[in-house]
């Protein structure tokens, strides 16, 4: 039996779910950042919302074909980046309201009611079924694993990717698996922050990482270990005072990084100057 | 190691270790050959007609005015451009049909490591390893040893577990070398490695690269316009002004009026007053 506030099964279904996510999204999020490629994971989301569109229009499992399109859209963008042909910027924009616009026009086609709508753009963990956080752990197991086995090739990458081309590395592919990655990323967390916010999760804990860690290890590891506790304290603060989950985690995950940084700032201010090695 | 007169390069064949770990097809013959190389930026030709080998164990540095070609040149060689004519063998392939390609060290010519990224010196030289070993593989005993022969041979052992931002510009040149060096290269390209770092920098630089050319036979070329801390060590010079207008050892380039132990701002102006063989 656990303790409040996940005694009840749903709430422990949506703390399996959230946790799993909390933990693989930060992890990509990571090469992302470094990357400059903040909000790519938005992108996706957003090309995601008119998978999950297609998928109520066609009376299919809507996660199944979100990440189709998903992978598609990113796999399309990381393309039009890497040949030059769109601005990493210009190539987001077009999925980003391409994704919307297709997505609210399928959803209306479908008869998707507001309710129904609004669970895929804020998510909707505390109403996951078994099925449901099945899929989400599996994808999440996928993500970790990847990472895991890839995860200094990416970091190469993300170094310095002329060296690394330099040098043999696969790098088209490498940049074409981070990319699919972020989505699968984004489809394994629409049930838990919604495609709106799901670049939150894959974001905000890697800027909060950063401001501790030392090495890049760490970096990934402190940036799954606050993904973790801001779905925790997001699912807590959900049933205590009756808030929407998906929001709640994301804005603990905002406090945080500003906690943090503040704690940071009063630490090192005074000595940083010190701590500078310079020749 | 020198040979200012050209009679004791060293050949790979010499070399036990090189020899087991090269491919039959690029273990002989130069490290590099460039033939009639040109290129051209939106019909602005940038090189026209270069022509050089580099043989196996040699230490060049590519010297030139601003604007002759240098680093177009440089990444031609590398691959990650395309010649507009000409032809280039690297370790006996045209670059990107190289197949070991962690063969070929690379240290560009801006600074790579951003202000916040947030990894170890370590981390950053392992990344140089990767491509030798494999990406997806675990390191092996060997691999740390590659890791920790980089590290002491640019003398950063002591700050490898700190993070790369805290070191200054001078360090962070040193750990990119560091990183090239420990995919145990068999040609090492260098693009202004030391431009801007101070002298004691220059001069752990030079015995880096030093100690890689004697004591792994490595072949490495050099572009930078500080020669001063290596000139004694060069091999050959090639100075480079869209076409190659000296070929020749460090001793043969003096005697045409160039120092090479000159300010690096000077050199430039030097080697713009060279001429163009058949110029005149």
């Amino acid at each position: 039996m656990m303790p409040w506030p996940f005694e009840l099964d749903f709430m422990q279904r949506a703390l399996i779910a959230g946790l799993a996510i909390g933990i693989a999204a930060p992890l990509v999020g990571t090469f992302l950042v470094q990357r400059r490629m903040a909000l790519f994971g938005d992108g996706i989301g957003h090309a995601a919302f008119a998978g999950v569109g297609a998928g109520l229009l066609l009376d299919v499992w809507p996660t199944w074909t979100a990440l189709a399109v998903a992978v598609g859209g990113a796999l399309i963008v990381e393309w039009l980046r890497s040949h030059g042909r769109a601005t990493s910027d210009l190539a987001l924009a077009l999925l980003f309201y391409s994704g919307l616009a297709l997505g609210s026009i399928l959803l209306a086609k479908s008869g998707s009611s507001s309710i129904g709508r609004d669970q895929y753009l804020f998510g909707s963990v505390l109403t996951a079924n078994a099925n449901d956080v099945r899929t989400v752990v599996l994808l999440a197991i996928t993500i970790v694993l990847i990472v895991a086995v890839a995860a200094r090739a990416l970091f190469a990458v993300v170094l310095d990717e002329e060296t690394a081309r330099v040098n043999g590395l696969p790098v088209d592919r490498l940049n074409l698996l981070l990319a699919a990655l972020t989505a699968v990323t984004v489809v394994a967390a629409i049930d838990v922050v919604g495609t709106l916010l799901v670049a939150a999760l894959m974001v905000l804990p890697v800027a909060t990482s950063r401001l501790l860690a030392t090495s890049f290890r760490r970096t990934l590891l402190l940036a799954s270990v606050g993904g973790a506790v801001s779905v925790i304290a997001g699912l807590s603060a959900s049933r205590g005072f009756d808030l929407a989950p998906g929001g709640s985690i994301v804005l603990f995950a905002v406090a945080l990084f500003v906690v943090v940084s503040l704690v940071r700032g009063v630490r090192t201010a005074p000595a940083s100057n010190e701590h500078t090695h310079q020749h | 190691m020198k040979s200012i007169n050209g009679s004791t390069h060293r050949r790979v064949t010499d070399i036990p270790n090189a020899q087991a770990s090269n491919t039959m097809n690029s273990t002989t013959g130069p490290a590099l050959v460039a033939n009639y190389l040109s290129f051209s930026f939106d019909a602005t030709p940038v090189l026209d007609n270069v022509n050089f080998t580099v043989n196996r164990g040699e230490f060049v540095a590519l010297v030139g005015p601003n604007g002759s070609g240098k680093s177009t040149l440089i990444r031609i060689l590398v691959g990650l451009l395309r010649a507009s004519s000409g032809t280039v063998e690297v370790l006996g392939c045209e670059p990107r049909m190289l197949r070991e390609r962690w063969r070929i060290g690379y240290v560009p010519q801006r600074p790579a490591l951003t202000g916040d990224l947030p990894a170890t010196v370590e981390e950053v030289i392992q990344a140089g390893r990767l491509a030798r070993r494999g990406w997806w593989k675990t390191f092996r005993q060997a691999d740390h040893d590659a890791v920790d022969h980089a590290l002491a041979a640019v003398a950063l052992t002591d700050l490898r577990k700190r993070p790369v931002t805290q070191l200054s510009g001078g360090e962070q040149q040193r750990v990119m070398i560091a990183k090239a060096l420990a995919g145990e290269p068999d040609l090492l390209v260098l693009d202004e490695p030391i431009a801007g770092v101070d002298k004691e920098a220059q001069r752990q630089f030079r015995d880096s690269v030093v100690h890689l050319v004697a004591h792994h036979q490595a072949t490495v070329l050099l572009v930078s316009h500080e020669l001063g801390a290596v000139a004694a060590d060069l091999d050959r010079v090639i100075v480079l002004k869209r076409s190659v207008i000296f070929d020749g050892t460090p001793a043969e380039l003096t005697s045409r009026g160039v120092s090479l132990g000159i300010h690096h701002d000077d050199l430039p102006l030097w080697l713009e007053d060279l001429e163009v063989p058949g110029a005149t």
